[in-house]
C-alpha cells in the first residue's frame, strides 16, 4: 500500500473528491433526510391527529347513528299511530259524511217546518189578540160581576141578619101569644063546664067553637114556635142509634098507631150523626104524618130503613159526591098525593086537604125540611095518589 | 107517710092563673090550704118568714117579675132550709132546654099550664095526690114532665 504511483493519486484525489461530493451527497440526503423525517414525524403525528379525530368521529357517527335508529324505531312507531289515527280520521270522516246528510235532511225538514210555524205564529197572533181583546171584555164583565157579587153578599148578609130577627120575633111573639089565648081557652071552658045550665043551645055551640078555634091556633103557635126554635138553636151532632128515636117516637105515637092499627116496621137502621131532639122531631113529623094520612080502608104499615152510601151515584146537587151520607127513607101505604105537588109539601102553612078533612097547620113538613138542612141534608118526597109516600133523607154520615 | 091536709103554695104573677088555680082546687074536694104570692121577691119573703111551717109542696110560676122562677129555684135548691120543698114548674110553654135545666136545679115535676079547665083540674089533682103519697123526691127524668096522658092514667 505504501507505493502508490501517480495515477493512484489521481485516482485517489478523483475518489476523494469523489468521498467528499458523496459526502456533501450524503449531507445532502441526511437533510434530505432528516427533513423527510420532520416531514414523516409531522406527517404521523397529523395522522394520529387524524386518526384520533376520525376516532372521536367515529364514536360521534356511532352515536349519531344509534340515534338515528331509536328515532327510526320511534318514528315507526309513531307511523303506525298516525297510521291508526288516519284509519281514525277516515272512519270519522265516513261518518261525518252520513251525519252530514242526515243533518241536511233535517235541515231541510226544519226549514219546512220553520214555515209551517211561521204560519201557525201568525195565526196564534191573530188569535192572542183576539183573546187578549176577550180578555179586555172579560176583565171588564168581571169587574161587573165582582161588584154585583159583593152587593149580592151584602144583601145576603142583610137577609140572614133578617131572617133572624124574623124568627127570633116568631119566636118571642108565638111565645107572647100563647098565654092569652090559653086563658081564653079556660074561660070557655069553665063557662062551659059552670054556666052549662045558664047557656042557650046556640050560645053552647058558639062557644065550642070558639074554643076549637082557639085550639086550632094553639096548634099554629106551637108549630110556628117549633119551627123557630129549629133555625135559633145551637147545633150540636151526636152519634146516635136511630132505633132509639124510633122507638121513642112509637112510644109517643102509642095511641094512634093503636087506633090506626098501623105496624111500623124499622128493623134495618144505621147509627146517624144528628141533633137529637131535631131529629126526634123530624122523625115524629114523618111518621105521624105517615099515620095521619094512611088509607082508611088498609092497615097503616110505616116502614124506616137508614143506610150509608155514597152519593155521587145519586146525582143530588145540594150534596156532596166525596162524603158518606146516611141515607134513612120512611115509607107508608097511605093516601099518597099527586106528584106535582112533591115540592109544594115542604113549604110553610101549605096543605092540600081542608082543616076538616085532615087536621094540621101545614108546618110539620117545613119543620121536617128545615132539620134536614140543619145538618147539612136533604129530604125529598116521592108519591102518587093512593099509592102510599116515600120520604128520602140524605144527612153526612 | 100520708097527708091529712095539703099545705099549697102557688107563685105566679099573673091574677088569673091563680084565679084559675084557686078555682081548680076548690073544685077538686081535696082538704087543702091554699096561699098564692105574686112575685119571686115576695115568694122568698115568704119562705122565709115560714122556715119552720114550710108549705108542702110550690107551684112555680117561670116568668115573673122581679125574681123569676128559674131564680127562686135555685135560691131554694142552696139554701139548707129549704131544700126538701118540693117544687113543681107551672109554666105556660114547654122547652126541653128549660125541662133540662128545671130538672138539673132540681124542680119535683114540670107541668105545662093546660088550655082546658077540665085538664087543669085533673093536673093538679094528680099532682096533689102524688104529694100527699109522699113522692117528694125527685123522679126519673123521663117522669118529670107531667103531662094531662099521664094524670089521666092515675
Amino acid at each position: 500500500m505504501i507505493a502508490i504511483k501517480k495515477s493512484d493519486e489521481d485516482e485517489l484525489t478523483v475518489a476523494y473528491k469523489e468521498i467528499a461530493i458523496q459526502k456533501e451527497e450524503n449531507e445532502k440526503l441526511l437533510a434530505a433526510l432528516k427533513i423527510a423525517k420532520n416531514e414523516l414525524a409531522f406527517q404521523i403525528e397529523e395522522k394520529g391527529k387524524r386518526a384520533e379525530e376520525l376516532s372521536i368521529a367515529n364514536k360521534e357517527l356511532v352515536f349519531q347513528n344509534d340515534e338515528k335508529e331509536k328515532r327510526a324505531a320511534e318514528l315507526t312507531i309513531a307511523n303506525k299511530e298516525l297510521a291508526f289515527q288516519n284509519n281514525e280520521k277516515e272512519k270519522r270522516a265516513a261518518e261525518l259524511t252520513i251525519a252530514n246528510k242526515e243533518l241536511a235532511f233535517q235541515n231541510d225538514e226544519k226549514e219546512k217546518r220553520a214555515a209551517e210555524l211561521t204560519i201557525a205564529n201568525k195565526e196564534l197572533a191573530f188569535q192572542n189578540e183576539e183573546k187578549e181583546k176577550r180578555a179586555a171584555e172579560l176583565g171588564i164583565a168581571n169587574k161587573e160581576l165582582a161588584f154585583q157579587n159583593e152587593e149580592k153578599e151584602k144583601r145576603a148578609a142583610e137577609l140572614i141578619i133578617a131572617n133572624k130577627e124574623l124568627l127570633a120575633f116568631t119566636y118571642i111573639s108565638s111565645h107572647d101569644l100563647q098565654e092569652p089565648l090559653r086563658k081564653i081557652q079556660t074561660f070557655v071552658t069553665i063557662l062551659l063546664e059552670n054556666e052549662n045550665e045558664n047557656l042557650s043551645e046556640s050560645g053552647k055551640n058558639n062557644f065550642q067553637r070558639m074554643q076549637l078555634a082557639a085550639g086550632r091556633m094553639q096548634q099554629l103557635i106551637d108549630d110556628l114556635l117549633a119551627f123557630s126554635r129549629i133555625s135559633t138553636t145551637e147545633l150540636t151532632l151526636e152519634k146516635t142509634d136511630l132505633n132509639k128515636i124510633i122507638e121513642e117516637v112509637k112510644t109517643e105515637l102509642r095511641d094512634t098507631i093503636q087506633e090506626k092499627q098501623a105496624t111500623i116496621e124499622a128493623t134495618e137502621l144505621c147509627p146517624a150523626n144528628i141533633i137529637v131532639f131535631q131529629f126526634r122531631q123530624l122523625m115524629y113529623n114523618l111518621i105521624s104524618n105517615a099515620l095521619k094520612f094512611s088509607n082508611p080502608a088498609i092497615p097503616a104499615h110505616i116502614i124506616v130503613k137508614s143506610r150509608i152510601v155514597k152519593v155521587s151515584k145519586l146525582n143530588n146537587e145540594n150534596l156532596s159526591p166525596e162524603k158518606n151520607y146516611c141515607y134513612i127513607t120512611v115509607k107508608d101505604n097511605g093516601i099518597g098525593f099527586e106528584p106535582h105537588f112533591s115540592e109544594r109539601i115542604f113549604e110553610v102553612f101549605q096543605k092540600l086537604h081542608g082543616k076538616d078533612e085532615y087536621a094540621g097547620t101545614g108546618i110539620g113538613l117545613a119543620i121536617v125540611k128545615k132539620i134536614a138542612e140543619n145538618h147539612n141534608g136533604t129530604i125529598t118526597a116521592t108519591s102518587e095518589l093512593n099509592k102510599g109516600a116515600q120520604f128520602d133523607i140524605y144527612i153526612p154520615a | 107517710m100520708v097527708l091529712e091536709q095539703l099545705n099549697i103554695l102557688l107563685a105566679d104573677d099573673d091574677k088569673d092563673d091563680r084565679f084559675f088555680f084557686k078555682m081548680a082546687l076548690d073544685a077538686l074536694t081535696i082538704p087543702t090550704q091554699f096561699t098564692a104570692v105574686e112575685d119571686g121577691e115576695k115568694l122568698m119573703e115568704y119562705l122565709a118568714g115560714n122556715a119552720h111551717q114550710l108549705p108542702d109542696v110550690l107551684f112555680l110560676d117561670l116568668n115573673m117579675p122581679r125574681k123569676n122562677g128559674f131564680e127562686c129555684l135555685s135560691e131554694i135548691k142552696r139554701n139548707a132550709d129549704l131544700k126538701l120543698l118540693p117544687v113543681i114548674i107551672f109554666s105556660t110553654s114547654i122547652e126541653q132546654e128549660v125541662v133540662n135545666r128545671l130538672y138539673i136545679n132540681g124542680a119535683q115535676y114540670f107541668m105545662r099550664k093546660p088550655a082546658e079547665f077540665s085538664q087543669l083540674k085533673n093536673i093538679i089533682r094528680h099532682t096533689v095526690q102524688l104529694i100527699m103519697q109522699g113522692n117528694i123526691s125527685q123522679p126519673a127524668k123521663e117522669n118529670f114532665v107531667l103531662t094531662i096522658q099521664n094524670s089521666l092514667a092515675i
